[in-house]
């Protein structure tokens, strides 16, 4: 097909599409451009809840590596000689340890089961953002013996009467107040509340902080052990480069990256997710496959006889074709530039107002390899449907086009 | 120009033959202006359509300047059309969304041996001709069905094709209209020596044509040759 065929048939495709119906063009590029944003926002909210996950993890719980007891043993021995060992490797921003208790707390009547962790306040700063999140007080000191800082949650407020809580608190307790933590132990032990911290990670925010002092006072030993490690890296270096650093030292400690510890806990149902995402952007493409068939349709089918004697009078099958096809590529191309537009607006409102769950407070997370790749299979599907009924109709003997 | 040999069109519906064509043989020379006339259902339209390309006969063979049409591939018959047909239908069938202007000159666009410039002059020349340069950047949605029609025959002649075909052009026109279109056809006519085939049932047309072909049953009853 010659140069001079295309752009003949480009500007009938141009002419049918700007003198034609305008509201039908509009309705088009509507629907089309609403395909790709539903393409896009729900792998897109995924993957959202899925980054913020990952984010809460790393922050709060086991940052970007955790290194855990080898098998078989229940704690990480000679923890100061395997801190100071993977301190010094490069790439690590700083390792901490984690040492918790389970206990009951006991405040003015209520009682509460939760977890104590102790943390090296100091060395935690480089690890946890914990101490940015002080609600009320302050944030644990090294030598602060007697003194915790409790989650958000476990605080609990006092205008909540116990029996309408969704969450079990202590029922407000505040800066200053004296809680009564007895651990599993048997031990009893009263602690001031330090401070109060908000995250907003419904696990965190569950929890009662001390220091590694305070709890080799409980243990009654000096804690040169630890139930894990967690890892920060320092920026410019990848998990698993470091963790294949820690591994190739010779550690005999499990050491697992967050992402392989998402991958176990919470992939299944990130595997569900994009399951549930793979069907949503099917029955979104035959929508807009079917839409685009009956629309070209339309139009072909009316078009008939004028389609008869354009072929008639020398107007080749291609570019009758052609002149079809470009307004389907041009249709598509528009609702595509659209769908970009209304998938923009909607991550820039979720920015400002995030979907928040206890558990996570998600953006739709979209990157340009998901516009290019959701972008070219939505045209690729469009144009094939468009060029289907094209095709049929140029195809159709004259005879029968103009008879009628 | 034209010889046609025991040409014949047979439709098969069902058990029953329709012969729309039955042994047609005729010549037509360059320069002639036919008119193919007879009652509905005589086979008219059929013979036209045979002759523009735009069927295939049962039987029979067309030539057309010493080509025997039946040899062409589907491409070929395409290039034919664009190149030394032209054609005018009862009703118009311009393209609704293209001016009067660019409705004349799409299937100029299409050949490699005109340029823009030859066809924007051609396209000048023959709005002025049919009087509607003053109508050129007008939608169909605006004409009347006299002007439609006569934006129709530019359409066919702007290619100056060697012989222009028209089935029942004034068919939806009335009769001052219908004068205005078939005195363009013999102004085309006599002018650029311009050889038309037209099928009509108006018995007051006869006066335009050069040689009456009247049909009846498939069968030419007179004028052949
Ligand atoms: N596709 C077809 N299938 C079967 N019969 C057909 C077909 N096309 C035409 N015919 C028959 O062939 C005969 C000739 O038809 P044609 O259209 O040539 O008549 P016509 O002289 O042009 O009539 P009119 O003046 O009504 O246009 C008619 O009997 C018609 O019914
Ligand atoms: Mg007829």
């Amino acid at each position: 097909m010659a140069k001079k065929e295309l752009k003949v048939a480009l500007f009938l495709a141009w002419r049918s599409l700007v003198r034609g119906n305008r509201s039908s063009v509009l309705l088009n590029v509507l629907i089309i451009s609403m395909v790709f944003t539903n393409m896009m926002f729900f792998p897109a909210l995924m993957s959202g809840i899925g980054v913020d996950i990952k984010e809460q993890i790393v922050a709060y719980q086991t940052s970007n590596i955790l290194i855990e007891p080898a098998k078989g043993e229940r704690y990480v021995t000679d923890l100061d000689a395997t801190l100071s060992l993977v301190n010094g490797m490069p790439g690590v921003e700083r390792a901490t340890p984690h040492y918790q208790e389970g206990g009951l707390l006991k405040f003015r009547g209520r009682l509460l089961g939760s977890t104590i962790y102790a943390i090296q306040p100091r060395e935690e700063k480089y690890v946890s953002p914990l101490y940015t999140t002080m609600i009320a007080g302050s944030y644990l000191g090294d030598g602060d013996i007697g003194e915790a800082i409790i989650g958000e949650m476990v605080a609990g407020s006092p205008n909540i009467p116990e029996e309408e809580e969704f969450n079990p608190s202590l029922g407000g307790v505040r800066v200053g107040d004296s809680i009564l933590v007895e651990y599993s132990s048997g031990l009893q032990k009263e602690y001031r509340v330090k401070g109060i911290f908000r995250t907003g990670n419904y696990d965190m925010d569950n929890r009662v902080f001390v220091s590694w002092a305070d709890m080799e006072e409980v243990v009654g030993e000096p804690l040169n052990y630890a139930p894990y490690i967690t890892v920060k890296v320092k920026p410019g270096y990848t998990e698993s480069f470091v963790q294949n650093e820690l591994l190739q030292y010779g550690l005999r400690e499990k050491v697992e990256t967050t992402e392989e510890l998402l991958n176990k806990g919470i992939g299944r149902a990130l595997a569900s997710f994009s399951i549930i995402g793979l069907i949503s952007m099917l029955v979104s493409l035959v929508i807009a496959v079917v839409v685009i068939f009956i629309v070209i349709m339309i139009k072909t089918l009316n078009n008939r006889k004028q389609i008869g004697i354009l072929k008639a009078i020398g107007v080749e099958k291609s570019v009758i074709m052609h002149s079809y096809g470009f307004q389907v590529i041009i249709l598509s191309i528009a609702g595509i530039l659209v769908g970009f537009l209304f998938t923009g607006l909607i991550v820039v409102y979720m920015t400002y107002y995030p979907m928040v769950t206890p558990e996570f407070s998600a953006t739709p997370y979209v990157t340009p390899f998901d516009l290019a790749f959701n972008g070219v299979v939505l045209f690729v599907a469009s144009v094939i449907a468009g060029y289907l009924p094209a095709w049929k109709v140029a195809r159709e003997n004259i005879q029968h086009a103009i008879r009628g | 120009m034209i010889e046609i040999e025991e040409l014949r069109k047979i439709y098969q519906m069902g058990a029953v033959e329709v012969k729309a064509l039955d042994g047609v043989n005729l010549n037509i020379d360059k320069g002639e202006f036919i008119g193919i006339m007879g009652p509905s259902g005589s086979g008219k339209s059929t013979l036209l359509h045979l002759l523009g390309l735009l069927d295939d006969p049962t039987s029979g063979s067309i030539r057309i300047e010493g080509i025997d049409v039946s040899r062409l591939t589907d491409w070929e018959r395409t290039m034919f059309r664009l190149y030394k047909l032209g054609y005018v239908f009862q009703d118009y069938a311009l393209v609704p969304e293209l001016t009067v202007k660019e409705n004349i000159c799409l299937p100029a666009m299409l050949r490699t041996d005109r340029t823009p410039k030859d066809y924007v002059e051609a396209t000048r020349d023959i709005l002025h001709q049919i009087g509607l340069w003053d109508r050129r950047d007008h939608l169909q949605s605006e004409l009347s069905g006299g002007q439609q029609q006569r934006v129709a025959i530019a359409r066919a002649v702007v290619n100056t094709p060697d012989i222009l075909f028209a089935d029942e052009p004034c068919a939806n026109l009335d009769t001052e209209n219908s004068r205005l279109v078939l005195d363009l056809f013999r102004e085309i006519n006599e002018k650029m020596q311009q050889t038309i085939v037209m099928v009509s049932h108006e018995d007051w047309h006869k006066e335009y044509f050069d040689r009456i072909i009247r049909l009846r049953d498939g069968k030419m009853v007179n004028g052949g040759g």
